[in-house]
């Protein structure tokens, strides 16, 4: 392999016609990071001179940013550079209103490339590196919004699917799945048809009213599968299993073909901030929309359920000891049924006397924002003069100063940096904006 | 020594409640209260220079910022102006704002709003979103210029009324918000009535949690529970409530249950069986409403599958 240019990734005709595929892309990739700018300085200057007519589709999507970008009068970029970011921000909000029927208990099986593509420093510090660490990431902000959900571990490597975590709904166990570098060592090719199948399996015992997902984070651009991968796409569209795939390197047929015909969504990342986007796309539990949900809808219509659920008492580390009901122990600590008043030591568990579901409400309660979303707020474009001075979220003034209309006009965004919601008619600022919609899940105003 | 700190104070200004604290013995009225809230402030505030304070009133139906001050050019001059030499601006600026702003906003109570809830939402939502600003402060205009380190910010609600069972779902989102951020919710409860939404807000978030059983000490309790930074409170003992009550509130009634039905595709709580999933429209089997009995008896707006 001929040695890498870091500097400067010009794509010209004297590149060796040997080169493989990887560094092609490698190169590829490289050149859309750089165009993509996420608003650093350096390389908005920087970038005119390397841009080049390149005849690829994903360039449709890209806007030159730097043509936009205007010097203040100070001869500063700051301003435009807080812009772009402002808007990044933005675009992920302006994703639509959530339908009421989404998928509350999900069961995910993460399968990880552990081949030697996952080796390739094409992201920083490499592949395999950025992988895990992102996993990490991934599984507690999961875990964190699908509170009642599972998710289990297994690696590509060798031509098999190696299982390096069970199914789990403990955040803590499937995080020391990644804990240990050293056994995930990437190595060989790695096989989809074997890896599917073995989380396919691991799937089987689950009850029709739960969704099952198998989220693939791919890097090579092969498979080694022992049989016909496309029976294995048909056993998961059976199973109603949704498949959705990340790809470290390149769109490939099989995998466009997979993640369609299962409802699932699939993504090449174009650089590590990308990656991430792709990623933690797939955090909030899916919507049921896909004709495939559909069914899996209406199968669980009939055999839906309402379930009998207990909220318990907790008692305090200082309460006289007793002895709990599931271990015969002596402690002071635990959760009181409130059917049968016996102790059990922790939630969420079946009584073992009475037989009441037990859990705790806040872990009902997380997933409750996906319900009752706050309502998008607009960009207001136009001022009339009775408008609040301050926002309404965080009581800090509006800045006066009004942005160049051309300019912001597109993508929602509002000249005035206001942002008002549809129900209550109150302004918001950018930041609380952002802060509602992401984290909060309550509109100020309304509440 | 460890980062700035940032106490958020949410009032709750209903004003039933304070007519009936200010009769009940021994008496508290909402002047005096508000005078040893301040006691309070001044030494958050004095414990160190760059310490802040911000408040929040929630009144019956809505709720509203009270300090810092909305900054509108000449009235703070003004009160420059009338600077008292003798005391630090600091205290003065406080006493003054909060002072002003609590009387316009009880003054501006209407009669017909007085038998809502107060919004304790409306209040907890701003103030999560002013942390939220402290947290991520705008860039500064010189980027030369390292912005302020983030301080550790921590809500100390004040509440004398009864849970709004109807805004369960709000306040709980508030609630994991606040865990988000790392913010500790204290809950200070003046009066007896039954909070057990709040017991689960100190109780997630680790703050604590103080029902105050002899008015008259208010400031003690303020000074001894509340003061201590996060950073202090892993060396002390903080009180907390010693039974936490993990109940709900149902979708269907705003009733706090303890033994619930739950839709198993949405997770709503009901609090008697039900034919439809008011949320998700998702019908359930006729088994499982046969096997909890009382089927449809309530029926919510829900008509199908009760006649099996």
């Amino acid at each position: 392999m001929p040695p890498r240019r870091d500097a400067d990734f010009i794509v010209t005709d004297e590149s060796d016609p040997e080169e493989d595929i990887l560094d092609e892309d490698y190169v590829v990739s490289r050149a859309a990071r750089a165009r993509k700018g996420k608003g650093k300085e350096k390389e908005l200057a920087g970038e005119s001179r390397k841009a080049q007519e390149q005849a690829y589709a994903w360039e449709a999507s890209y806007k030159r940013s730097w043509d936009t970008v205007q010097e203040d009068e100070a001869g500063s970029l700051q301003a435009a550079v807080q812009d772009l970011v402002a808007r990044s921000k933005r675009r992920r909000l302006l994703g639509g209103n959530a339908p009421i029927r989404r998928t509350i208990i999900r069961h995910m099986m993460l399968l990880m490339d552990l081949s030697t593509a996952m080796l390739d420093r094409d992201m920083r510090p490499s592949r395999f590196d950025l992988t895990l660490s992102y996993a990490r990431e991934f599984v507690s902000e999961w875990f964190d919004q699908n509170p009642l959900g599972q998710m289990g571990v297994v690696g590509m490597r060798n031509g098999v699917g190696e299982r390096i975590g069970e199914i789990s709904g403990n955040p803590q166990e499937v995080q020391k799945c990644f804990a240990e570098k050293a056994k995930l060592e990437p190595a060989g090719e790695p096989s989809l048809q074997n890896s599917i199948e073995m989380a396919r399996a691991s799937m089987s015992h689950l009850p029709t009213h739960s969704s099952r997902e198998i989220l693939i984070i791919f890097g090579s651009l092969t498979t080694v599968d022992p049989g016909n991968i496309h029976d294995t796409v048909d056993a998961c569209v059976r199973d109603q299993i949704r498949i959705s795939i990340v790809s470290l390197s390149a769109e490939m047929k099989i995998c466009r073909d997979m993640c369609e015909r299962t409802g699932g969504v699939f993504g090449v990342a174009l650089n590590e901030g990308h990656y991430k986007d792709l990623l933690f796309e797939l955090v909030p539990p899916p919507a049921e929309k896909s004709s495939v949900s559909r069914l899996a809808a209406q199968a669980a219509a009939n055999e839906s359920e309402l379930m009998q659920m207990g909220f318990p008492t907790r008692l305090p580390i200082t309460s006289p000891p007793s002895l709990c009901v599931c271990h015969s122990r002596l402690r002071s600590e635990g959760y009181i049924c409130p059917r049968c008043n016996s102790k059990v030591c922790d939630v969420p568990t079946d009584c073992d006397i009475c037989g009441l579901m037990i859990v705790s409400s806040p872990h009902l309660a997380r997933s409750y924002h996906h319900l009752f979303p706050a309502p998008a707020y607009r960009a207001v474009t136009e001022l009339d003069g009775s408008e609040a001075p301050t926002c309404h979220g965080c009581s800090l003034p509006f800045s006066t100063a009004t942005r160049d209309r051309n300019v912001v006009s597109e993508e929602g965004m509002s000249p005035f940096g206001r942002y008002r919601c549809p129900k209550c008619k109150h302004d918001f600022d950018a930041e609380c904006d952002l802060f509602v919609h992401d984290v909060l899940h309550v509109c100020p105003g309304c509440g | 020594m460890s980062l700035p700190a940032h106490i958020s104070l949410i009032l709750d200004l209903t004003p039933v409640p304070w007519a009936a604290l200010s009769r009940a013995s021994p008496p508290l009225a909402l002047r005096s209260f508000l005078a040893q809230a301040l006691v309070f402030l001044h030494a958050h505030l004095a414990l160190r220079n760059e310490n802040s304070v911000s408040v929040f009133g929630a009144l019956p139906g809505r709720s509203v910022g009270l300090y810092p001050p909305v900054s509108r050019g000449s009235r703070d001059r003004g009160a420059e102006e009338g600077a008292d030499e003798n005391t630090f601006h600091v205290f003065q600026q406080v006493d003054e704002g909060l002072m002003r702003r609590v009387e316009e906003e009880v003054a501006g109570l209407e009669e017909v709003e007085e038998d809502a809830p107060p919004a304790l939402v409306g209040a907890l939502t701003k103030s999560l979103c002013y942390i939220n600003r402290l947290a991520n402060p705008p860039p500064p205009l010189n980027p030369t210029d390292a912005p302020p380190p983030a301080p550790h910010a921590r809500i100390v609600l004040f509440s004398v009324s009864p849970d709004a069972s109807v805004a369960y779902i709000p306040f709980m989102n508030c609630i994991f918000s606040a865990q988000k951020l790392k913010v500790p919710i204290d809950v200070c409860k003046i009066d007896d009535s039954e909070v057990i939404f709040l017991h689960q807000a100190s109780d997630l978030t680790g703050g604590a949690f103080v029902h105050v059983d002899q008015r008259e000490a208010l400031l003690q309790y303020l000074s001894m529970c509340f003061l201590s930074e996060t950073e202090t409170r892993k060396t002390l003992a903080v009180p907390t409530q010693d039974k936490v009550d993990f109940r709900a509130a149902c979708f269907c009634h705003k009733e706090i249950v303890d033994i619930g039905y739950v839709c198993s595709v949405c997770l709503s709580i009901f609090c008697k069986p039900v034919a439809q999933c008011s949320t998700c429209h998702t019908n359930f089997s006729p088994d499982t409403l046969v096997r909890f009995g009382g089927v449809g008896m309530n029926g919510h707006g829900a008509s199908n599958g009760t006649t099996a």
